[in-house]
């Protein structure tokens, strides 16, 4: 019996058309239509088709799914599966052979912001002096304030930095 | 009997389509194999086969299949083309149309009972 109520089995010829929700994993052979929520895990298999809003903790996907997906932890689309739909899942797994269409949303990406803000930082130095028009640009106080503080900032850091600063002291100079 | 049940369902499992007792589905569910019910059904059930309501399973819908047994619960009419079994423990409010009905001792039911096969007459 408890293999038997762990998990739940819709056959081939089955057809459900409606609000499916559970709390254990599903294995799809047959039809399902409509919204389909778990607390655990869909396995479409290959006969299996299911045109739903899905929303689930782990999804397998060896059969045809049209639909968005929504995931708490995963999503896989095997060789043998066929998506239209968007995906949202921390994880997405796209094999070799695998058909999708849609969109995936893994969530906030926080390892590139993280990177985004240090980045910029390192190559203003090298972009500052690509900037020609320093003359011109000398009149408008708020730059030439901006300016004064950068090199007061990093004095100590980089040689990079430290070239930067050279030049916008020549600036102020010819102001 | 709850032992029998038990005996029995792996095996149907094998093959045939299982509703698992966590699984609420609210809709129509239709097909041409047998169809275990541990958990949920709201709407319709329509099947050419059999489909077995186990004791943890809850039906609130019509069903219109070949044979029915019910160990669990069901509110709506049942029809059924070949036989309808009321097993001890089950409970059952609805009408019931079908050739055979089996009522077991310990069975609980209220409703309407037909077995005049009217649709096969017609048919014929």
């Amino acid at each position: 019996m408890a293999t038997t109520s762990g998990s739940t089995i819709i056959g081939e010829s089955i057809l459900i058309n409606g609000s499916l929700n559970g709390d254990e994993d599903l294995t799809v052979r047959g039809r399902v239509e409509g919204t389909l929520t778990l607390t655990r895990t869909l396995v479409v298999e290959p006969t299996g088709i299911v045109k739903a809003e899905v929303q689930v903790k782990n999804c397998v996907i060896a059969g045809v799914v049209v639909g968005n997906v929504t995931a708490s932890e995963s999503v896989e689309i095997t060789k043998e599966g066929r998506m239209v739909g968007d995906i949202a899942a921390p994880r997405v797994i796209i094999v070799d052979g695998a058909s999708f269409r849609g969109r995936v949303d893994m969530g906030d990406l926080e390892l590139p912001r993280g990177e985004r803000p240090s980045r910029p930082a390192i190559s203003r130095p090298t972009a500052r002096p690509a900037l020609p028009p320093r003359g011109a640009r000398a009149g408008k106080k708020e730059e030439a304030k901006a300016e004064k503080a950068a090199p007061k900032g990093p004095p100590a850091p980089p040689p990079a930095v430290g070239m930067g600063a050279v030049k916008k002291k020549v600036v102020v100079r010819r102001k | 009997m709850a032992q029998a049940i038990e005996k029995a369902s792996p095996s149907r499992s094998g093959a045939h389509t299982v509703i698992g007792s966590s699984i609420v589905i609210d809709g129509e569910i239709s097909g041409d194999e047998d169809l275990v019910i541990q958990g949920t059904v709201k709407g319709k059930i329509s099947l050419k086969e059999s489909l077995f309501v186990e004791s943890s399973g809850v039906i609130e819908a019509d069903i219109d299949t070949a044979n029915v047994e019910v160990s669990g619960q069901v509110t709506g009419n049942i029809a059924a083309s070949d036989k309808v079994e009321l097993k001890t423990d089950c409970k059952v409010v609805g009408d019931i149309r079908a050739p055979r009905i089996l009522i077991a001792d310990g069975a609980t039911f209220k409703g309407n009972v037909d077995m005049e096969v009217r649709e096969h007459h017609k048919g014929k």
